[in-house]
């Protein structure tokens, strides 16, 4: 949350810089993006390439903020709620490694610039977006039926312990 | 936090700014959808009222696209306050609780408490006081003060107690 919250204020702080050095590595990575030497075309493609940078960076902030949330409220409900240790653990490790999906979003920036839009983004969507989302996807599920298991359990259990009418 | 400890809440009057601020945000949020066409009637009637400092010329092609532009920017403001309002007033419940749990100092805690309570809460209202100002100053000058007033200051308090609370957190976890 403190990257993220960081991640914002230089996003809106430092914009033209950010801007400056994106244009800067598109030249400096020319045949990564294609650039032909008509200046229109070229223009067009580092238009492109910084978008894609200011993107990462927006839902970098945006999804750290959240995810931060996320994971402080859903591992409270773990250590609450889950009362078998391997499960905890296994929870605890999906979890936070999904804590670490908005982290995807800075290599999808710096991919787009350094490789190119299209091979940037893929290279983050494949590596670490949809490994990372995954894990945050894998340990929900897996907790959802942690808490069903659980509250199977304690059904016939309040039944047993129930006052009579 | 040893697996005993549990966590403990923060101070009623950081929970009750917090659910405050949610509240704002809802409100705002459906105040926004609702009553769209009325602010957006009020903002450009506003901005009509002083072209000078939109730079309008009296030529329509020209002064609808600066309108435009301005009533998007003007949307937007409102739209980033819903969002940020909800975020933060939930950030304040998270932080502040690991505050209060982690930070065991008597003169640290209260303060990083507020800071992150004060920091949490003012920030987002910089969007709602530069949807404000964009039809009385213009677009620049209403993020120039919204900055200044708002966003510089609580925005950075924010910045420096999550600082603060994630080195204290390290810190605990080097110590154990």
């Amino acid at each position: 949350m403190a990257l993220g919250e960081t991640g914002g204020a230089a996003m809106s702080q430092l914009r033209p810089s950010i801007a400056r050095y994106a244009t800067a590595r598109v030249n400096a990575n020319a045949p990564a993006h294609g650039l032909s030497g008509s200046a229109e075309y070229d223009d067009e493609v580092r238009g492109r390439a910084v978008y894609s940078v200011e993107t990462g960076l927006s839902f970098f902030h945006l999804h750290a903020e959240g995810l931060g949330l996320i994971l402080f409220f859903t591992s409270t409900l773990v250590a609450s709620a889950v009362p078998w240790r391997r499960a905890r653990a296994a929870l605890y490790v999906l979890l936070t490694a999904g804590g670490l999906f908005p982290i995807g979003y800075l290599v999808y920036g710096a991919g787009a610039l350094e490789l190119g839009r299209d091979a940037g983004i893929e290279l983050a969507e494949r590596w670490v977006l949809t490994p990372l989302g995954g894990a945050a996807i894998a340990g929900l599920i897996a907790l959802a039926v942690c808490l069903a298991v659980r509250s199977r359990h304690a059904a016939p259990a309040r039944a047993d312990v129930a006052p009579p009418p | 936090m040893t697996p005993e400890t549990t966590w403990r809440l923060p101070p009623v009057w950081v929970l009750l700014v917090a659910v405050v601020l949610i509240v704002c945000a809802e409100v705002g949020g459906a105040s926004m959808s609702r009553f769209k066409i009325e602010l957006t009637r009020w903002a450009r009637g506003t901005m009509l009222t002083r072209p000078a400092v939109h730079g309008l010329v009296g030529v329509r092609d020209v002064d609808e696209r600066i309108l435009d532009e301005a009533l998007v920017k003007f949307d937007a403001g409102l739209r980033l306050f819903h969002m940020h309002a909800e975020g933060m007033g939930l950030v304040i419940i998270a932080t502040t609780t690991v505050a209060a749990t982690l930070v065991r100092t008597a003169p640290a805690r209260p303060v990083l408490v507020s800071l992150l309570t004060v920091g949490g809460a003012c920030y987002p209202l910089g969007y709602l006081l530069w949807a404000a100002l964009i039809p009385y100053v213009g677009l620049e000058r209403g993020k120039a003060l919204a900055e200044w007033v708002v966003w510089i200051p609580f925005g950075g308090a924010t910045i420096v107690a999550l600082w603060w609370l994630t080195g204290v957190v390290a810190l605990g976890l080097v110590r154990r």
